[in-house]
């Protein structure tokens, strides 16, 4: 078959692509509007418009170009961006800093974040209790409620969460698009393993100090949400990992490499995503048939997922976040989402439009507060 | 104990995917069945718990005698484990990582009962930067009974990593192990290599 | 067996769009089922442990909290104790604290809340020093390192 056919066929008319969109503009209606729209507030009423336009304008193109990761990308950004203005300016608002105090610790009343699950679970285990100075099940992101999200995300997407759920991924996966070519080229495959070498520490110091060691020691993204207040040599040092992590992993490198190095090098919870891609129905596969081994969706994985030998065996790798960068860059649609069970090469529109709608659903709505929320700040802010 | 118990664990996953691959056939040498290797296997064990109960006491006594100037013992500790910590970081992200375990001498030994002893002490003597740490850590303590406890830790942390050894020969997917252990192991220097500086910082201020 | 594998992963995918379907409008009786599940407590390092004692001031009100040690594994050799006031609390607090009921004081508290300044006496030995001291939205709270 001709490769132009071949693209056209993840292409779908104007009318075909509306249809495709019906029940994801009536789904999100709901659930950003409540079934009633109220612009009895015009700042708000703009922001949840602007909000819903916007994931159906995405989802709509996607089906209509055939392209995924361009318009996936664009709300996962913003997600990430809206998700660090809405806690900066929530930190502003309340306590007037963007750093926490030792009474917000004391009163356990720290947001909670998925990164810290991992640290969870040999404490929850062998001491029947959780260690993080959050709210168990009332208020802003307690940890009853994020927990329930991350699970299912991740059954349902396995490491897609990491490119259609996580509101830090976005970060990185922005600056990674900054340059057109990458400066550095070639990085060690011994470094995808650091995840797990990340994972085993902070599980392990996690347990034994009982205290989150990641959030407290690591994460490089409290450098855009919150942070303790530096008040000693201790919180100095913090503070200064963070941001250097921050300014290393998610911006000069990305910018450097064009990959997601914060994700592919050290974030823990990615590392358990991956082992979860071993179960979720939802994988990116590969028609051996279809392709000529060019290697282009090689050289655009952002996260390290694909080699040379992978393409070759005719599989993924553990670490594919399900972006679609490669599906976009493959001109012989050989490499196509696919569902467990289904061989490769065959039910590829099936499959792809299931996977969408359950992907881009839960983006959509999970991200939906943060961004109505942004562009109300930002309008107020205008006028 | 935590950071010598984390030292412990992290080391222990590396060089239980190097040179565990290399002592797992000698442990199994000749082996009639789970006895013999359970027999073994705590040979091995306790020549190391032993070697480190006896380092543990070496490095408190070495660590009073050259240390008991308090300028020394508030600098010197954390120049040694910035030190060290940055030779285990290299270990684990240099290119130049020895392929080859010092357990291969084993060989050359025909004696069957004699081997576990011997790797025991191979591997609990080995030139490691870990090990190096945990001996600074055993020098530094304020009693006999905190350097063993230090010691302990790194025992149990690397021990339980030999423990599944019988069934190494299983393990598929060893490289992937191994290259875990070795950035671990990388994570656990710069863990260190932060209470170096801290220790330094705190050492030029009190001191 | 090829088609059972493509049912099976059809069904598997359906089950999951279903789940997604679900999961925000019932995200908040998810949530209330996982909260009750047996290990979703917070840990007594964090909640400060369970009151012990309440010693009602003048016009406010002091709890002293049960000492924590909780460990991973097993209780460990150093903790802490908590203590809150609230209510209308004086600018200088002065309170002495026996945190393990044995008829003697273990140690004396000063905070002058004014100043942020909050100074320990300890009697007892295993009375380590000041943890945290800080305002609350309750009003303050204190946090004395402890030995076993
Ligand atoms: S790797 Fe971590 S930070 Fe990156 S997207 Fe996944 S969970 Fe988020
Ligand atoms: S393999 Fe493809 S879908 Fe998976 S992470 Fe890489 S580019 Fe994205």
């Amino acid at each position: 078959m001709d490769n132009t056919l071949k693209v056209a066929g993840m292409r779908k008319s104007f009318g075909k692509s509306l249809l495709f969109t019906l029940p994801m503009f009536l789904i999100t209606f709901m659930f950003m509007t409540g079934g009633k729209p109220n612009f009895s507030d015009p700042a708000s009423g703009l922001a949840m418009l602007t909000a819903f336009l916007l994931v159906n304008v995405l989802y709509f193109f996607m089906h209509y170009t055939g392209k995924t990761d361009r318009y996936r990308a664009v709300l996962f950004i913003i997600f990430a961006l809206s998700l660090s203005y809405t806690l900066i300016h929530n930190m502003l608002e309340v306590r007037k800093s963007m750093s926490f105090s030792q009474a917000d610790i004391l009163e356990c009343k720290i947001p909670f974040c998925h990164l810290v699950i991992p640290m969870m679970i040999l404490p929850a285990a062998f001491t029947k209790s959780i260690i993080f100075p959050g709210s168990i099940i009332s208020g802003f992101a307690n940890i009853s409620s994020m927990v329930v999200l991350w699970l299912v995300a991740t059954l349902v997407l396995g490491r897609g969460f990491c490119s259609w759920g996580c509101f830090y991924g976005g970060w990185d996966d922005g600056f990674s698009r900054i340059r057109k070519r990458p400066v550095i080229k070639k990085i060690s495959e011994l470094w995808k393993w650091m995840p797990f070498a990340v994972l085993l520490m902070v599980v392990l110091s996690a347990a034994l100090t009982m205290m989150p060691t990641y959030c407290s020691w690591i994460c490089p993204f409290k450098a855009v949400t919150e942070f303790e207040r530096v008040t000693s040599v201790e919180s100095a040092t913090k503070a200064g990992i963070f941001l250097s992590l921050f300014g290393g992993l998610v911006v000069a490198l990305p910018v450097m490499t064009k990959k997601r190095t914060q994700c592919s090098f050290l974030c823990p919870l990615g590392a358990i995503n991956s082992l979860s891609n071993k179960i979720t129905p939802f994988t990116v596969k590969i028609d051996k048939d279809a392709c000529n081994e060019c290697f282009k969706c090689v050289g655009v994985c952002p996260l390290y997922a694909l080699t040379t030998d992978d393409i070759k065996a005719g599989k993924v790798s553990l670490f594919c976040s399900k972006c679609g960068k490669c599906v976009d860059a493959c001109s012989r649609n050989a490499i196509h989402y696919g569902i467990r069970g289904i061989p490769s090469g065959t039910m590829k529109n099936f499959s792809r439009n299931l996977f969408l709608f359950v992907s881009f659903l839960f983006m959509a709505i999970f991200s939906s507060g943060s961004i109505i929320n942004t562009f109300h700040g930002l309008l107020k802010l205008i006028f | 104990m935590t950071d010598s118990l984390i030292l412990g664990l992290s080391s222990g996953s590396a060089c239980l995917a190097t040179c565990g691959m290399v002592m797992f056939p000698y442990l199994m040498a000749g082996s009639s069945g789970v006895k013999r290797i359970a027999v073994d296997l705590s040979l091995f064990l306790i020549t190391r718990f032993v070697i480190y109960f006896i380092l543990a006491t070496l490095s408190w006594y070495f660590g009073q005698a050259l240390f008991s100037n308090p300028v020394v013992r508030n600098i010197v500790p954390g120049i040694l484990y910035i030190f060290f910590a940055v030779m285990l970081i290299w270990y684990s992200i240099g290119k130049n990582r020895s392929p080859n375990c010092p357990a291969k001498i084993v060989k050359t030994i025909n004696n069957n009962r004699l081997v576990p002893i011997l790797l025991g002490l191979i591997n609990s003597l080995g030139f490691c930067p870990a090990l190096f740490i945990i001996l600074t850590k055993g020098a530094t303590q304020g009693t006999l009974v905190q350097s063993y406890l230090a010691f302990l830790a790194f025992f149990i942390g690397s021990s339980i990593w030999f423990l599944p050894l019988p069934l190494a020969g299983k393990i598929r997917k060893k490289e992937v192990l191994k290259n875990i252990g070795i950035l671990a192991t990388g994570l656990a220097g710069i863990i260190f290599l932060i209470k170096g500086i801290t220790n330094l910082i705190g050492g030029i201020i009190n001191g | 067996m090829k088609k059972v594998k493509i049912i099976a992963g059809i069904s598997w995918a359906i089950f999951c769009l279903i789940l997604i379907l679900i999961l925000f409008p019932g995200l908040n009786s998810f949530s209330g089922s996982v909260s009750k599940l047996p290990f979703m407590k917070l840990n007594p390092r964090y909640t400060g442990g369970e009151i012990a004692n309440q010693v009602i001031q003048e016009r406010c009100t002091l709890d002293i909290r049960k000492p924590v040690f909780n460990g991973f594994l097993k209780e460990r050799t150093s903790g802490f104790v908590q203590l809150d006031w609230h209510g209308t609390i004086p600018e200088m607090i002065k309170d002495s604290i026996d945190y393990d009921h044995d008829g003697n004081m273990d140690f004396c508290i000063l905070v002058d809340r004014k100043n942020s300044k909050t100074v320990l006496d300890p009697i007892s030995k295993k009375v380590k020093g000041v943890v945290i001291s800080t305002p609350t939205s309750y009003g303050w709270a204190v946090r004395i390192g402890l030995l076993k």
